[in-house]
């Protein structure tokens, strides 16, 4: 059993930050592939999706770079496995990095015996080949038991699962507490494209279905325009998801470079990663 | 098992004064990839959107490819080529590649080797029986290979195969003794993604010039400092139609008579791809 705990006072972020930008880069290349329903991964599905790892993140690190913006990057363990080159890249560029599940289950349907034995073997994973102790953590699609999990058998600092705030909070029980950081349903997965999920086995046709490069880049910017707008009076934080099968693609890579060249005009507004934010956040909650 | 030749490193030279290769591709199909409806009835896509593609769509593309002097790889059905010969006959005629693209829209991904071998055969014999000459390439109608489709296209001599999505280059793999090119493409840019099954939504025409000036511009910039190839996968059915094709004009207009992007069919990358690329020799 858990419960919330919100700041008692207002959130202040740092001398000078108006608006920080929470950047989150799922890693997970093929991890989330459609099975058939015979069970087979579909192959259209994989080798789209596999671009991720050989090419996609990448990009998305040449991007990040070029803007000097340091994120979080959320990885599966599977995906530290099978592509550790992309991983120690991202860790040599200075970016946070945290486990998005094994390979990418959703842990909404599985037995919470199960999601635990999984978090443990993706926080394994990257200590064996990283040789990093994860901070933070992202379930695909959160079960009932995530968040006691998380505060129970875990020393995660923060949780990236839920969608349901602006800002972050508390969660406190099992004798401790773990910050959520929320998110937003403006994530890529959702303005770029259509995809196919676990829970619905693909058609036999695809159903691959994008939006615009344009559509996705008005969509960030406004969200951007109005967080910004609020971030005047009171505490506002815009977090920022992408994927490196989705927007690690040429035509949307470009939205990406483009908006962080957008939102990067406007004096205060810092792009960062969840271990930053919640440095900034363990004085609100003291009293 | 077919295995990729791994390369740590992007090394092609295109040819002198090319600094981005065009790749256009169309698939040609004439209603035959159309989902039936329950009872195997047939969807009204047998009998309108798709079939444009064969009685009208190649045309309007043939011509506006013979107007810009621009070479291109079709990828056309069996039973298509033999319904609508003479569009496939006028294509080769005005030197595009003709590859295969199964018999009659056959889905692959679990057939048995005979099964899929015999597709494989019976749409090059049908095309070779059309055209005069032997297709060397191939693209699963559905994108979905089955396991063993890289090893049957490979023994049956083909040179390069485009069904895989994972990549910004082409790449080898070994197939046996053989090899095999994979020309991977994208449906992030695809047309069939923004002209729509069967309405046009999701920015229609201009989502389309969207997508392909953003993958231009990003791929151009990046040419700069290692090889890069664009590639588009159009449907004769959709990008066919007056509005895409315009769109698909503007984009040419842009690119065509600027020797730094060389209009490129499958054959040709691969056959470059063989004598100036990567992996040359293992």
């Amino acid at each position: 059993m858990w419960k919330e705990q919100h700041p008692s006072q207002p959130v202040r972020w740092p001398q000078g930050v108006r608006l920080p930008v929470i950047v989150s880069v799922h890693h997970q290349s093929e991890e989330a592939t459609c099975p058939f329903p015979d069970g087979e991964s579909d192959p259209f599905d994989y080798s789209e999706r596999q671009y991720g790892a050989r090419r996609g993140a990448w990009r998305l690190l040449e991007i990040l770079d070029k803007h000097a913006v340091r994120g979080t990057w959320l990885i599966c363990g599977a995906t530290l496995e099978k592509y550790p080159e992309v991983s120690r890249a991202v860790k040599k560029a200075g970016h946070a990095i945290a486990g998005h599940t094994y390979a990418h289950e959703m842990m909404c349907n599985l037995p919470p015996h199960t999601e635990l034995d999984l978090i443990k073997k993706t926080v394994s994973v990257f200590e064996d080949l990283l040789g990093e102790h994860i901070q933070g953590w992202r379930t695909c699609f959160a079960s009932h038991d995530t968040i006691d999990l998380i505060l129970e058998h875990s020393d995660f600092a923060w949780d990236g699962s839920m969608w349901n705030d602006d800002l972050p909070y508390i969660i406190e029980g099992h004798g401790r507490q773990v910050l959520e950081i929320p998110f937003a349903n403006y994530s890529d997965a959702a303005l770029s494209v259509e995809i196919t999920s676990p829970s619905f086995p693909p058609t036999r046709y695809s159903t691959w279905q994008s939006n615009t490069p344009d559509f996705m880049f008005r969509a960030l910017k406004s969200a951007f325009d109005a967080l910004y707008e609020r971030g005047v009076d009171e505490a506002a934080m815009m977090p920022l998801v992408v994927h490196d099968f989705i927007t690690g693609r040429p035509s949307r890579a470009k939205v990406l470079d483009d908006f962080i060249a957008y939102a990067k005009q406007f004096e205060g507004v810092v792009f960062t990663s969840h271990d930053q934010l919640a440095s900034w956040c363990r004085n609100l909650y003291t009293s | 098992m077919a295995i990729e030749v791994r390369s740590r490193i992007d090394d092609v030279r295109w040819p002198r004064g090319v600094r981005l290769p065009v790749v256009l591709t169309f698939e040609h199909q004439s209603g035959e990839g159309a989902p039936l409806f329950p009872g195997d009835r047939p969807n009204y896509m047998v009998g309108g959107a798709l079939q444009y593609g064969a009685r009208r769509g190649i045309w309007n593309i043939l011509e506006l490819l013979d107007k810009y002097q621009i070479k291109a790889t079709f990828f056309v059905c069996g039973t298509t080529a033999e319904k609508y010969p003479d569009a496939v006959q006028a294509a080769r005629k005005s030197g595009h590649e003709i590859a295969g693209m199964s018999y009659s829209f056959d889905r692959v991904r679990t057939a048995s080797v005979e099964r899929e071998r015999s597709i494989v055969r019976q749409s090059a014999q049908v095309l070779e029986g059309i055209t005069g000459s032997r297709i060397q390439g191939w693209r699963c109608p559905d994108y979905r290979i089955s396991p063993q489709t890289l090893d049957i296209l490979a023994e049956e001599g083909f040179t390069w195969d485009s069904s895989l999505l994972n990549d910004d280059l082409p790449y080898f793999f070994q197939c046996g003794a053989r090899r095999l090119l994979e020309i991977p493409f994208t449906t992030s840019t695809a047309d069939k993604t923004f002209i729509g099954y069967p309405y046009p939504q999701r920015g229609g025409p201009d989502g389309l010039a969207n997508v392909w000036n953003n993958e231009f511009e990003v791929l151009y910039g990046e040419s700069r400092r290692s090889p890069r190839f664009l590639i588009l996968s159009l449907q004769t059915w959709a990008t066919g139609r007056p509005a895409p094709l315009r769109i698909l004009r503007q984009f040419l207009d842009r690119l065509a008579g600027h020797e730094e992007f060389w209009f490129a069919r499958c054959s040709d990358i691969s056959k470059r791809w063989l004598e100036h690329g990567t992996n040359q020799a293992s």
